[in-house]
C-alpha cells in the first residue's frame, strides 16, 4: 500500500523530467547519428534514428574538402588567448575595485555595471568600422581586443576578492612587497576558484561566439568554428552542401565542449549565479 | 636588497615604493578604462552621431538630420521585425519562465533521484554552439523528411510546413528559443528554491497541503524576487535576439521571422547602410533600456535594496 502511494507520488515528477529530458536530448542524439548517414538517407522518409548503412567518411571529408582543422585551431587559439587576457585584466581591475579607495572609484564601477545594460547591437556597426580602420578585420586581434576586460568578468572577480582580509595585504606591504607583487603572489592564488569559473565561462563564450566573428572574419582560413559551420551551409559552386557532413561538423563542435562542461558544471553554475546578484 | 645597501640609495627606492602604492589602483584599472573608452564608449557615441548621417563607408558621410529615423518609422520591414521581436519577447516571458519554474520545482522534489544527472541534461543546450544545434533543428523541422513531421503523421496529424509557412516559422523559432533557454533559467530558479527553508514545507505538510498547493502557496511567493529579476533579464535578452532567426530561417519566409538585431545586421553590415543601421541600434537601445527601467521600477527591485 505504501509502495503504491509512493509510486503515484513519484509518477508525475518522473514523467515531467523524462519527457523533458527526451525533448532536450533528442537533437543531440539525432545530430550524432545523422553524422554517420549519407545524404540519401538524410533525405529519406520516414526518417530513422540509426543509419541503415554506417558511413564514416563524413568526418574525413570535412577535413579534406574544407579547412576544418584550421577552423578548429582558430577556435582553440582565440579561446585560449581570450581567456588568458580576460582573466588577467578582469582580476587586475577587480582587485583595484575591491581593495583600494581611489578617486572616481564608485562612479567608474557604476558605469561598468551600467554598461552591461546596453545592447551590443548598438555598438556593432561603429565597432566594426573602428576595427576596419585599425586594419584588424579578419584577424585574431579584431576578435579578441575589444573584449579583453569585460564588465562581467571584473564584477565576478571583485566579488571573489572582497572576502580577502585586508590584514593579509598589509602584512605583505610591511614585508616590502609591491602592490603588483601582492596581486600576483597573494591575491591570485587565493581566488583560484574564481579564476577557474570565469575562465571556463569565457572559453565557452568564445568557443560559441557567432555574431562578432561573423562580422569581423572574411577569409575561409581565418574562420572560427561557428562561422565555419555556417559557411558549410552556403551553396558554393563545386562543393556539395551535404547535411551528413554538416552534422559531423556540428558534432565535433558541440560534443567535446558539452563533455568538458558536464565535468565542471558546478563551477560554471556558481559563476552564472554569481554574475546575477548585481542588485 | 642586501644588508649592505648604501643609505643614499634607499631614499629614492622608498619614494618609488610610496608612489607605486598610490598609483596602483589607477594602474590596475587602467587597462579596463582604456579598453572601455576605445571599444565601448567611443562606439556608443559614434552610433548616436552616425545615426544622423548617410554613409556607406566610402567618401564623406552626409548629414541628413533625423531622416534615418523618419525612414525607419515608416519602413514596413522595420515594423515587421519589431513585431516579430515583441512576439519573441512575450513567448520567452510567458512560455519559458513558467516551463522553467515547473522544471525547477520538479528537480527540487524530494521524490527525484539522480538530480545531478537531470540537471545536467537540461543544462546541456546552453553550453552548445547555437549554430551547431540550430542546424540540427533545420533537419528536425524539415517538411518532407524531418523527425517532427514524421511523428505528427504517425499520431494521425497533418504535416506542418515548419520553416516554409510564415506563421509556423515563428512557432519554430519560439520552440528553438524555449529549447535553448529553459534549462538555463531553471538553474536560477532551482538555486532560489534550494535557499527556501525546509521548515515552511514541513509546516505545510503537517497542515495537509499537497505538492501543488505548496508550489503555489510557498514556492512561488518566496521566489518572487528571483522570478522578477529573471523576467527583466529574459525581456532584455529576447529583444536582442539574433542567432536563432538568422541561422534557422534567415529571417524568412518573406521576413516573417526577422528580428530587430538581424534587421540591423542586414542593413548596417550586409547593405553597408552605416547611418541607417545605427539608427536601428539606437531605437533598440532606447527600447531595451526603457522597458528594463519600467520593469525594475514596477517590480520594486530598486526599492527592496
Amino acid at each position: 500500500m505504501r509502495l503504491v502511494r509512493k509510486f503515484f507520488h513519484h509518477l508525475p515528477v518522473y514523467l515531467i523530467v523524462i519527457v523533458g529530458a527526451i525533448l532536450t536530448l533528442t537533437p543531440f542524439v539525432w545530430m550524432l547519428f545523422s553524422s554517420f548517414k549519407n545524404s540519401t538517407e538524410i533525405y529519406h522518409y520516414p526518417p530513422t534514428l540509426f543509419p541503415e548503412v554506417w558511413r564514416f567518411d563524413n568526418y574525413p571529408r570535412l577535413f579534406q574538402d574544407r579547412p576544418f582543422g584550421l577552423w578548429y585551431r582558430n577556435s582553440i587559439v582565440v579561446g585560449v588567448i581570450q581567456t588568458a587576457t580576460v582573466l588577467f585584466f578582469s582580476s587586475l581591475a577587480g582587485f583595484g575595485f575591491a581593495k583600494y579607495q581611489f578617486r572616481g572609484r564608485s562612479f567608474m564601477f557604476a558605469t561598468l555595471l551600467g554598461s552591461t545594460m546596453i545592447p551590443f547591437a548598438l555598438i556593432l556597426i561603429p565597432l566594426f568600422i573602428e576595427i576596419s580602420r585599425m586594419h584588424m578585420t579578419d584577424s585574431y586581434a579584431g576578435l579578441i581586443l575589444p573584449f579583453m576586460a569585460p564588465a562581467f568578468g571584473i564584477f565576478v572577480m571583485k566579488q571573489f576578492m572582497e572576502s580577502i582580509p585586508d590584514e593579509l595585504l598589509d602584512a605583505a606591504r610591511i614585508d616590502g612587497s609591491s602592490e603588483f607583487g601582492i596581486y600576483w603572489h597573494i591575491v591570485l592564488p587565493l581566488v583560484r576558484p574564481g579564476l577557474a569559473t570565469l575562465g571556463l565561462m569565457t572559453f565557452l563564450a568564445s568557443w560559441n561566439n557567432f555574431q562578432w566573428p561573423l562580422v569581423v572574419l572574411r577569409s575561409e582560413k581565418m574562420l572560427t568554428l561557428p562561422v565555419g559551420l555556417m559557411a558549410l551551409t552556403e551553396n558554393v559552386p563545386g562543393k556539395s552542401r551535404d547535411f551528413g557532413v554538416i552534422m559531423a561538423a556540428a558534432t565535433l563542435v558541440a560534443i567535446p565542449i558539452i563533455l568538458m562542461f558536464l565535468a565542471v558544471q558546478r563551477q560554471f553554475v556558481s559563476g552564472m549565479l554569481m554574475g546575477s546578484i548585481k542588485e | 636588497m642586501t644588508s649592505g645597501t648604501p643609505v643614499e640609495q634607499q631614499a629614492p627606492q622608498r619614494s618609488w615604493f610610496k608612489s607605486q602604492a598610490k598609483l596602483a589602483p589607477y594602474l590596475f584599472t587602467a587597462p579596463f578604462y582604456i579598453l572601455f573608452f576605445i571599444f565601448f564608449l567611443f562606439p556608443s557615441i559614434a552610433a548616436i552621431v552616425l545615426s544622423l548621417y548617410k554613409w556607406n563607408g566610402i567618401g564623406q558621410p552626409k548629414w541628413i538630420g533625423l531622416r534615418n529615423f523618419q525612414r525607419l518609422f515608416t519602413d514596413p520591414y522595420f515594423w515587421q521585425a519589431a513585431s516579430n521581436t515583441v512576439l519573441y519577447m512575450l513567448a520567452s516571458l510567458f512560455i519559458i519562465i513558467p516551463l522553467a519554474l515547473v522544471l525547477a520545482a520538479v528537480l527540487n522534489s524530494s521524490a527525484l533521484k539522480l538530480r545531478g544527472f537531470w540537471r545536467s541534461a537540461f543544462f546541456s543546450p546552453i553550453v552548445t554552439s547555437v549554430v551547431a544545434i540550430t542546424l540540427v533543428f533545420t533537419l528536425l523541422y524539415s517538411r518532407d523528411y524531418g523527425l517532427i513531421n514524421a511523428f505528427l503523421v504517425k499520431v494521425g496529424l497533418p504535416r506542418i510546413d515548419w520553416l516554409g509557412d510564415g506563421r509556423w516559422a515563428k512557432v519554430s523559432i519560439i520552440i528553438l528559443i524555449a529549447w535553448r533557454w529553459t534549462g538555463y533559467h531553471t538553474v536560477y530558479f532551482l538555486a532560489g528554491m534550494q535557499s527556501i527553508s525546509k521548515e515552511y514545507y514541513e509546516a505545510a505538510m503537517i497542515d495537509g497541503a499537497n505538492g501543488i498547493q505548496q508550489f503555489f502557496k510557498i514556492t512561488l511567493p518566496l521566489l518572487r524576487p528571483i522570478i522578477l529579476y529573471i523576467a527583466v533579464i529574459v525581456t532584455a535578452g529576447a529583444l536582442q535576439i539574433f542567432e536563432e532567426p538568422f541561422i534557422l530561417t534567415g529571417g524568412g519566409p518573406a521576413n516573417a521571422t526577422m528580428s530587430v538585431t538581424q534587421y540591423l545586421y542586414v542593413q548596417g553590415i550586409t547593405n553597408l547602410k552605416y547611418g541607417y543601421g545605427s539608427a536601428v541600434g539606437l531605437v533598440l537601445f532606447v527600447t531595451v533600456f526603457s522597458i528594463s527601467m519600467i520593469q525594475l521600477r514596477a517590480f520594486g527591485i530598486f526599492r527592496e535594496n
